[in-house]
């Protein structure tokens, strides 16, 4: 899980190693992931979020590939 | 019983995260966790079996916490005078919503080596066209969390 400066960078990086571009992430997405995974990470309540929660969250900030499905069986 | 233990234990080992921007020995948990060093390595491994610790080979280091990382890494965020590192980039974002602190997360463009800095405040980063990649599929993350 890697910071790029720009679309361009993360091709670039990927075809260099040959591994598949996956779907990009803005940083808006990524705090709005960032804090529900881990505002209460500091708390006695806390845990992670359950398969379905995770498919809910990706899907409310249009992440709805099965890239981000923790139940996708498609890539093996 | 060992489900409050294990609650005790991950309670103490964030705690000391948050407190230093370092991993806590055992020896730290047990005292903050009022418990001897047995019970904690035993938590430790319990904490690791619900997916909320990855630990060193020994058994004993913690490796991540996340969103805090154990060993230095390229991911550092600062935070009311203390340096965190984080385990990803997912998790330098994660470290200041953790703490519910504005922070600063510094990292690179992992392909130019361009470095990042990105100030977060409580309500998310400054507005940046940086982007993020994940190269592992969320049903494989745990798999080898290190390398995700």
């Amino acid at each position: 899980m890697l910071f790029f400066r720009s679309e361009e960078r993360a091709a670039k990086w990927c075809a260099g190693r040959g591994v598949p571009r996956r779907p990009l992430v803005t940083m808006n997405q990524l705090w709005k992931l960032a804090t529900t995974w881990y505002a209460t990470r500091l708390e006695a309540v806390a845990r992670r979020p359950q398969a379905s929660e995770m498919r809910a969250l990706f899907a409310s900030i249009g992440l709805d590939d099965d890239f981000w499905d923790p139940g996708s069986d498609r890539f093996g | 019983m060992s489900a409050d233990r294990d609650l005790g234990v991950k309670v103490a080992i964030y705690g000391h995260f948050a407190e230093t921007g370092r991993r806590p020995e055992v020896v730290d948990v047990a005292r903050r966790a009022g418990i001897d060093e047995a019970g904690v390595v035993a938590s430790f491994q319990s904490l690791r079996a619900q997916r909320l610790l990855l630990l060193e080979n020994d058994g004993r280091s913690i490796r991540m916490a996340p969103p805090f990382s154990g060993v230095p890494t390229q991911h550092l965020v600062e935070a009311d005078g203390i340096g965190y590192f984080a385990n990803c980039a997912w998790d330098a974002l994660g470290v200041p919503a953790a703490l519910r602190k504005p922070g600063r997360v510094h990292s690179r463009c992992e392909e130019s080596g361009e470095p990042l800095d990105l100030p977060v405040g409580l309500e998310g980063p400054e507005s940046s066209d940086w982007l993020f990649h994940c190269l592992v599929p969320a049903a494989k993350w745990w798999d080898d969390l290190v390398f995700t």
